[in-house]
């Protein structure tokens, strides 16, 4: 899939510090429009202190994160939300208590009017809202093939169905950009493959770029269309998952090879 | 979960919580018993069940602020009492009483967010500690302000509330007072689960940093949880004052604040059904044992009135406790599972 050049989501000479550890160092992304972007790299490498970067829960010591081109380092959360940025949780982060569609709904809160008053009398307006809601919520059921499981308590469903609500819960959203962390881990081979199909038909029959931190190489080579590769806060490697696959330093940090190291420097 | 042949044609139809023929028929017998209960009741039932409607509306108001957004608040009875001094101030400077409920609402509700405040910052353990200082302060800024204020340690005297010429102040007029109220508090607490402020509360409740990320604006929100739960409270707060006739700090206690809790916990935390059938529940427990206490008195065993009321408050307390170990989601979920058992009947649930 050939991405168009214009960048959505940039991240630029981002810095990061924990105490005497620098998380991030120097780290500049591109996500380009139309594309699957992959962020890899061993353990501790960064990841996904940058996916949190761009999600507002943490903020960089320099740099900046951009977003349509304008300047976001500064925003909280619900405002990057408000701004078209959604984002899928690392583990289980939906809502327990409520059903799958409730957890979808709630992702269109910023879509929608009415307060503690229109809530209590359900006043018509507030009722016309709900049934348009619960209309664009069942188009996203539909697409993740949520059907019959529509009315479940989420905390009763298995983890891949959860994964799914949660995803479900972002494209309500509506977003301009999705970001994903490990969307994959933990999941057998079938969900797998279920997610890698929904991650390029919400790239490609909804057009949102998805910004992913991925552990499962073939799932990453196999699905994007851009690979950046950091280690030690550190980006090493950036390009196709072809291009990426074959760079010597990429290859010695996943595989510790001195050799390979030692070419690159 | 819905049985078998049941469909809808609009996600409107869908929505509404009487969402069966079956089901409104059922809930028009139940309104028509308790419309014509004060004709046959005695006295004493008609006073019993006034009571319980008040207890309800302050633990629908609750179940809103601890159940749905899930900030823990052991202040309910002071916000009740902030209800009953405003019904008090208002109904003495002659303002009718259409006018005193919805006031009493709107000022406990303001009054709430001032205590509120604390929980943008505070979760679980510390926010009960806040909240159980808006509990103790109440009585201490009530008796600290001048007498002709709210009338300090003496009270305060409450007009009876008047509508067009009739005087709502008798026992069965407050009866249908409260009973309005409460079918008012039932339904908006039924209408709230399922609104976009319902379902943000809930969020909140469930996972306050994955509700921020979805632009659910989370500090915002929990102080609305705060203030629609104690518009309820201000609400009962309102009815109890022109039951009592007088308000003195004495009548608002940390005491009825637990046991609102303690209601709202045995009925259930997760479905607007909880509150109905844990003020049930232990209304029905505690007019049982008052029974049963004053038969243990006057059958000559000796016990004193103390130890029978201490008696009976501990059999109360191991109620609660009961139903936390056994059944932590309530007699909601067990009216739910019977329901569903019922349905499926004689298949078996799972």
């Amino acid at each position: 899939m050939a991405a168009t050049g214009k960048p959505i989501l940039e991240a630029r000479a981002l810095g990061l510090k924990f105490g005497a550890v620098e998380a991030l160092k120097d780290v500049s992304v591109r996500v380009e429009a139309g594309s699957v972007h992959a962020l890899i790299g061993p353990n501790g490498a960064g990841k996904s202190s940058l996916l949190n970067c761009l999600s507002g829960f943490y903020h960089p010591w320099t740099g900046a994160v951009l977003f349509e081109g304008r300047d976001i380092s500064a925003t909280q959360p619900p405002e990057r939300a408000r701004l078209g940025i959604g984002r899928t949780f690392q583990g289980i982060q939906t809502y327990p208590s409520m059903t799958a569609r409730e957890n979808i709904l709630s992702g269109f809160h910023i879509r929608m009017r009415g307060g503690v008053f229109a809530g209590l009398f359900r006043t018509p307006a507030s009722v016309r809202q709900e049934e348009e809601m619960t209309a664009r919520a069942e188009a996203i059921i539909d697409f993740l093939e949520l059907e019959q499981d529509r009315h479940r308590v989420v905390g009763d469903m298995s983890y891949g169905l959860r994964k799914r609500v949660d995803l479900g819960r972002a494209l309500a959203l509506d977003p301009k950009v999705l970001v994903m962390d490990e969307p994959m881990a933990g999941m057998s081979p079938e969900e797998k493959g279920d997610l890698a199909r929904f991650i390029l038909d919400i790239r490609d029959h909804f057009g949102i770029p998805v910004v992913l931190v991925e552990h499962d190489m073939d799932v990453v080579m196999d699905i994007s269309d851009r690979v950046t590769v950091l280690e030690f806060g550190h980006v090493i490697a950036d390009g196709s998952p072809a291009e990426v696959t074959r760079d010597p330093r990429v290859i010695a940090a996943y595989l510790g090879g001195d050799a390979a190291t030692e070419d690159a420097a | 979960m819905r049985p078998t042949g049941i469909w809808f044609s609009s996600f409107a139809a869908e929505a509404r919580t009487l969402d069966t023929r079956r089901s409104r028929i059922w809930l028009a017998i139940g309104l028509a018993a308790l419309v014509v209960l004060p004709l046959a009741g005695a006295p004493r039932l008609i006073g019993e069940m006034t009571n319980l409607y008040i207890s309800l509306i302050a633990v629908c108001g609750l179940y809103v602020t601890v159940g749905m957004a899930g900030q823990i608040n052991i202040a309910q009875s002071a916000f009740v009492g902030v209800g009953a001094f405003t019904t008090a101030k208002l109904s003495n400077l002659g303002v009718p009483v259409w006018i005193v409920i919805p006031a009493a609402a709107l000022v406990t509700g303001g009054f709430s967010v001032l205590f509120a405040l604390p929980a943008a910052r505070v979760k679980g353990f510390y926010l009960a500690l806040t909240t159980l200082a808006a509990q103790v302060m109440f009585p201490i800024v009530i008796l600290a302000l001048p007498m002709s204020w709210l009338g300090g340690l003496v009270g305060m005297p409450v007009m009876p509330p008047m509508l067009f010429g009739l005087n709502l102040g008798t026992p069965t007029g407050l009866y249908f007072l409260g009973l309005i109220f409460a079918a008012l508090a039932v339904w908006t607490t039924y209408n709230l689960q399922a609104s976009r402020i319902g379902r943000a509360f809930r969020a909140v409740h469930d996972n306050d940093s994955a509700a921020g990320v979805m632009g659910i604006p989370v500090t915002r929100i929990k102080i609305e949880a705060f203030f629609a739960g104690a518009l309820y409270a201000g609400v009962a707060g309102a009815i109890l004052a022109y039951m009592l006739q007088f308000v003195t700090v004495s009548s608002f206690t940390l005491f009825a604040s637990v046991w609102y809790l303690g209601m709202l916990i045995v009925g259930g935390l997760h479905s607007p059904l909880g509150p109905i059938l844990g003020v049930v529940f232990v209304t029905l427990a505690q007019d049982g044992l008052h029974n049963i206490g004053n038969a243990i008195l006057q059958s000559g065993s000796g016990l004193g009135g103390g130890a029978v009321f201490a008696a009976s408050s501990v059999v109360l307390g191991l109620c609660i406790l009961a139903a936390l170990i056994f059944e932590p989601r309530g007699l909601a979920h067990i009216w739910h599972q019977l329901m569903t058992a019922f349905r499926l009947w004689p298949f078996p649930q799972n």
